[in-house]
């Protein structure tokens, strides 16, 4: 199983220019289709944003989450919930939509899930901009602890690579894989609370939804913009966060070795 | 004397399964797309691979670049071997320098090399003032043109070309068959894989011919393809029954009956 994260990791690390240049070319084919190109980047999280401004925000009338205003309370969550929703599904197809590069060269393949993250990492910068503007508008101003981000940015890239190393290797033995991970992403996206506060959960549940790594990654960004109890605070939810990321990077990396060389034989 | 050899063949096999999705015919058999093939390949030849439809001359092309591996047998390769693959790689939105930078990197060059290589692929490629322009907007000729001359820079010990000249006009055929004489002159071992008898005549120095799978003949050029000649003759001169029942004689050879179905968690666990 080591020798399986070694040769991964070693693929991955000797073949960061060819990582950059696939998402970079990848990214201007994208923006080339449309005329407004990088626009949609942004129009589409902002509308995302504002209906669900609209149906919690305004409808139901939640003004503060403990004492943060409600809609910076969100955006704070949100946009980091729009990088890694999109590296969960398009990472699932990280392979598969290469399909004709991998059976025409000899390719390393276990960079693919690495190129579709860096790709959305480019959109989440443009994003971040945007919020930290919005932050100042707001009357939340950097400090220190926004440094913190970097932590956690880490860890959302990582965990979504290990992830999609995971998915995209079963998508290529089953392509239900993808149509599964679609269908629960809206799922995935109420059950984090990331729209809502954990508080208004039963206690018995919380220590369930501390598990999930995607709401470690929102709860740390949030503790970076506004609540400022800094990384050890949430050692439970690190613990959880770094074994299930762990996990699923070995059994990723452990199929990505397996099926190396096997992918042109599963189309 | 071993390193003499570019590229060995021992008793190698590659099986794949047929997966009947048709509940009537709810028979998995395996299949062998090639059958103990045995030959020695020595460097610096530029070897012409023939045979029918279906014989295996892609799944040969791509185990010889080592993209998919045997199921029995040993392979033996001496040195680095690329297959050359036209339109791979190349996306229909980006212009052509972007598409040169790109194929570039995908092919696993480094930031330096790609810059070396750039001017010489426009010139090769004969695109002008298109270098700026969309690839969309691009003729077939002029894509396979493009994709061809980056592949060519690649530099490999052994080329693999499969089918890739059948597109694009004689002239630029000519120009990339005389690049490859070129590059033979350097002593790379060159596989060239066509239907295209004259090319192959023309350009190389042996032969080898699959039929059904398996090694049908491996030896000297006129011999070999004027055998495969005759052969294609001879099924085109048949009748439509008797030439599907050559074929089907033929599949039956290649096919192992009686395999148990693996199931998902065995493929991935054991």
């Amino acid at each position: 199983m080591f020798k399986s994260m070694k040769y991964v990791l070693h693929e991955n690390f000797t073949n960061l220019f060819r990582i950059y240049s696939i998402s970079k070319y990848e990214l201007l084919a994208d923006m080339r289709d449309s005329k407004l190109g990088l626009f949609w980047n942004f129009a589409n999280p902002f509308i995302q944003v504002l209906t669900y401004w609209f149906v919690f925000g305004l409808v139901w009338d939640k003004d503060s989450v403990n004492g943060i205003e409600y809609i910076y309370w969100m955006l704070g969550g949100m946009v980091v919930w729009f990088f890694i929703s999109p590296c969960i599904t398009n990472g699932c197809n990280a392979i598969f939509s290469k399909v004709n590069v991998i059976t025409k060269m000899k390719f390393p393949v276990s960079i693919l899930p690495a190129t579709v993250v860096l790709k959305e990492l480019f959109n989440h910068f443009c994003l971040m901009i945007i919020l930290f503007v919005l932050l100042l508008f707001g009357g939340y101003y950097p400090t220190v602890h926004w440094l913190g981000l970097i932590y956690y940015l880490i860890c959302a890239v990582v965990f979504s690579i290990s992830l999609s190393m995971t998915t995209s290797v079963l998508n290529m033995l089953a392509r239900d894989t993808r149509k599964l991970v679609l269908a629960c992403m809206r799922l995935l996206l109420y059950l984090t609370p990331i729209l809502w506060n954990i508080g208004s959960l039963p206690k018995f549940l919380h220590p369930i939804m501390m598990a999930n790594p995607i709401y470690y990654i929102v709860q740390g960004y949030r503790d970076c913009f506004f609540f400022h109890n800094g990384f050890l605070y949430y050692w439970k939810s690190m613990i959880a966060f770094w074994v299930i990321t762990f996990v699923l990077f070995a059994f990723g990396s452990f199929m990505m070795y397996k099926f190396k060389h096997k992918f042109i034989d599963l189309i | 004397m071993e390193k003499e050899y570019a590229i060995e063949f021992k008793h190698v096999s590659k099986i794949y399964t047929l997966k009947s999705k048709n509940k009537e015919h709810a028979i998995n058999k395996r299949f062998y797309a090639l059958k103990d093939i045995n030959f020695k390949l020595p460097k610096g030849e530029v070897v012409g691979i023939l045979g029918t439809n279906g014989s295996g001359k892609s799944t040969m092309s791509v185990i010889l670049a080592g993209i998919s591996e045997i199921d029995e047998g040993e392979m033996i390769v001496n040195g680095e071997q690329a297959l050359i693959a036209i339109n791979t790689g190349l996306n229909q939105q980006l212009t052509g320098l972007e598409n040169i930078e790109l194929k570039g990197a995908l092919l696993g060059l480094t930031k330096k090399r790609i810059k070396e290589i750039v001017d010489g692929v426009i010139e090769f490629a004969e695109i002008g003032d298109f270098l700026y322009q969309p690839v969309k907007k691009y003729s077939s000729g002029m894509k396979s043109r493009l994709g061809f001359s980056i592949n060519l820079c690649l530099d490999p010990d052994i080329l693999i070309v499969d089918e890739a000249l059948s597109v694009g006009d004689k002239g630029f055929a000519q120009k990339c068959i005389n690049k490859m004489k070129e590059l033979k002159k350097q002593g790379k071992t060159i596989v060239f894989i066509s239907h295209s008898l004259p090319q192959v005549r023309d350009f190389c120095d042996t032969a080898m011919w699959i039929e059904g799978g398996t090694l049908k003949e491996y030896g000297d050029i006129s011999e070999v393809c004027d055998h495969y000649a005759e052969y294609v003759d001879y099924l085109n001169g048949l009748n439509a029954t008797d030439k599907k029942a050559e074929i089907d004689k033929k599949f039956e050879k290649r096919v192992i009956s009686n395999v148990e179905k693996k199931n998902f968690f065995s493929k991935i666990f054991g």
